[in-house]
């Protein structure tokens, strides 16, 4: 099968995903992973042609960039202490755990270990963000401390990975300087550049941005590395910036969702194999169980000190995962340091992780949001709480 | 028996034609009875298990700027009526909101349309038929 045979099968399953996405109200990404995986599977598609691999490496890029653009940081301010301690309980718990079942028990490589605790170890602050805002919860003292907390995990995500895959060469203090520069110049740029040339249809403002992140990946690769961290922290020192400037935040998903993310989603699907994930469901069951237990196990007690009235529903949205982990274990996968049955297994299990505890979570402990605000009203420094019959900005400034 | 009293109805709304009708019944119903009329609008699901926030933002700004329209669409046609009419936009899973927004606020009657704009609606049974389970007072279901 040529190139365009291949993009036009993929086309096609975009179209679909998308179209999937509105009637049935789950996210396109899942369903581009979920289609990945049917049509990978049935044309036995070739994941790895070299287009395919570029367009979806910078679109995970991209998606690590938006992650932590997406970040409020007032939200973090808020309650400190509390988004640190179960953010990074969050992550090291399943890191350690994980990475320990994986070697000593499944005998993967060390390095194959890692990946596996950095891909368990995700929480998904946009699985999470759903939930917060289709309940009114996003708006409420617990609902930012959850949020919060999920930005400290994914932080901790993004320096396991960054340290995992790198192999340090000569080039290295380059990329340090390049990326350091980077993260303190656009934010400075960026204002007087956006406001100068912004608003067009020719998007000199996202071409900016997509030329800092390509920087950021030429010295990475340059160093035997990935861009992950320095995009993550460039997104997250624009995140302010974006705040004000919401167009051009909304311009940049567009281009990110109509055609980078749709390729890296499906070529996570493509590269699932169902016959090493049904050839090994014991192995699934012990993977999905080492990201659950240390999540449940570790986060409930501190949950249960900081929001002792809704411990159990803050511990199940801490468990979630998905672009992060899928991230993870695409990049592992592409190094060399797991296969494709490792791959296979990893990608399940985030998708699961996604799905049960979510589901969980909605189902039997969503908290009463008319009583979540009258418990922040009381609180002297709480925001004031939004009448129903008024329009909530999907990120509310808070 | 004690006389039914509908002087506080509640009516769903969601911008499809089944909503339309109840609207109309609701607004001759009180046109007819007297009493008050809220116009409740559910923004129902976003997109679950998304992998990015802004994906979420997207779609729940859409929801906003789509039920907002709904209802002041509602309001306009009840000001044309000469019907005091209440409109109120809410977040969460539809029929679970709409029979506790009815008892919270003391309605003693919920309109709601037979088939809304959701696929749901047509694939697990009706947001009414579940209204019409869990409310806790009488329930119009309008064809």
């Amino acid at each position: 099968m040529d190139s365009v045979q291949l993009a036009a099968i993929l086309a096609g399953t975009i179209v679909l995903a998308s179209v999937l996405s509105v009637e049935v109200g789950l996210s396109v990404a899942l369903i581009e992973l979920g289609l990945g995986v049917v049509v990978g599977n049935l044309f036995n598609l070739d994941a790895n042609v070299d287009w395919l691999v570029f367009i979806a490496t910078f679109a995970s890029i991209v998606l690590t960039f938006l992650a932590g653009a997406e970040v409020d940081p007032d939200d973090f301010r808020e309650r400190f202490g509390a988004a640190v301690s179960i953010g990074l309980v969050s992550f090291a718990g399943p890191f350690v755990v994980a990475g320990l079942i994986a070697y000593g028990v499944l005998d993967w490589d060390p390095k194959a270990a890692l990946i596996a605790g950095t891909a368990l170890s995700t929480t998904s602050l946009a699985v999470v963000y759903a939930v917060l805002v289709e309940t009114g919860l996003n708006v409420t003292r617990i609902g930012k401390l959850i949020m919060a907390a999920c930005f400290v995990t994914d932080m901790a995500t993004a320096i396991a990975l960054s340290a995992i895959l790198i192999t340090p060469n000569i080039w290295f203090p380059l990329f340090l300087v390049v990326s350091v520069a980077l993260i303190l110049l656009l934010p400075k740029i960026a204002p007087s550049f956006f406001r100068r040339y912004g608003d067009r249809v020719i998007e000199p403002e996202i071409k900016l941005v997509f030329v800092c992140l390509f920087g950021l990946m030429v010295v990475a690769n340059a160093a035997n590395g990935q861009a992950v961290l320095p995009a993550f922290i460039l997104g997250l020192v624009m995140a302010k910036h974006y705040q004000h400037h919401q167009e051009e935040q909304r311009r940049l998903r567009v281009v990110a969702f109509a055609f980078l993310t749709p390729f890296f989603f499906l070529r996570g699907g493509l590269n699932v194999s169902l016959g090493a994930v049904f050839a090994n469901l014991g192995l699934l069951a012990v993977l999905f169980a080492a990201k659950m237990v240390p999540k449940v196990g570790l986060i409930m007690p501190l949950a249960r000190r900081y929001v002792p009235d809704h411990a159990t529903f803050t511990t199940l949205l801490m468990s979630t995962g998905l672009t992060f982990g899928t991230i993870s274990s695409l990049y592992g996968l592409q190094a060399g340091i797991i296969d494709q049955t490792q791959f296979s297994l990893l990608v399940t299990v985030v998708v699961l992780s996604a799905i049960v505890p979510t589901a969980i979570a909605q189902r039997w402990f969503s908290p009463d949001i008319e009583a979540e605000r009258e418990a922040d009203m009381a609180q002297s420094d709480a925001p004031r709480a939004r009448p129903a019959s008024q329009p909530v900005p999907a990120r509310e400034q808070a | 028996m004690t006389p039914y009293v509908f002087d506080n109805v509640l009516v769903a709304i969601d911008g499809s034609e089944g909503a339309q009708r109840a609207l109309d019944c609701a607004l001759s119903l009180v046109e007819r009875l007297g009493g008050k009329l809220t116009a409740v609008a559910v923004e129902g699901k976003l997109p679950a298990y998304a992998a990015t926030a802004g994906e979420v933002d997207e779609v729940k700004q859409e929801k906003d700027r789509f039920f907002h329209r709904v209802l002041e669409e509602a309001e306009s046609q009840a000001r044309k009526r000469g019907v005091e009419m209440k409109a109120e936009l809410v977040p969460g899973h539809a029929a679970e909101v709409i029979s506790h927004y009815a008892k919270a606020h003391g309605h003693d009657l919920i309109v709601i349309g037979h088939k809304g704009h959701f696929l749901g609606d047509y694939l697990l049974g009706s947001t009414a038929d579940r209204v019409a389970h869990h409310a806790h007072c009488p329930v119009i279901v309008v064809r």
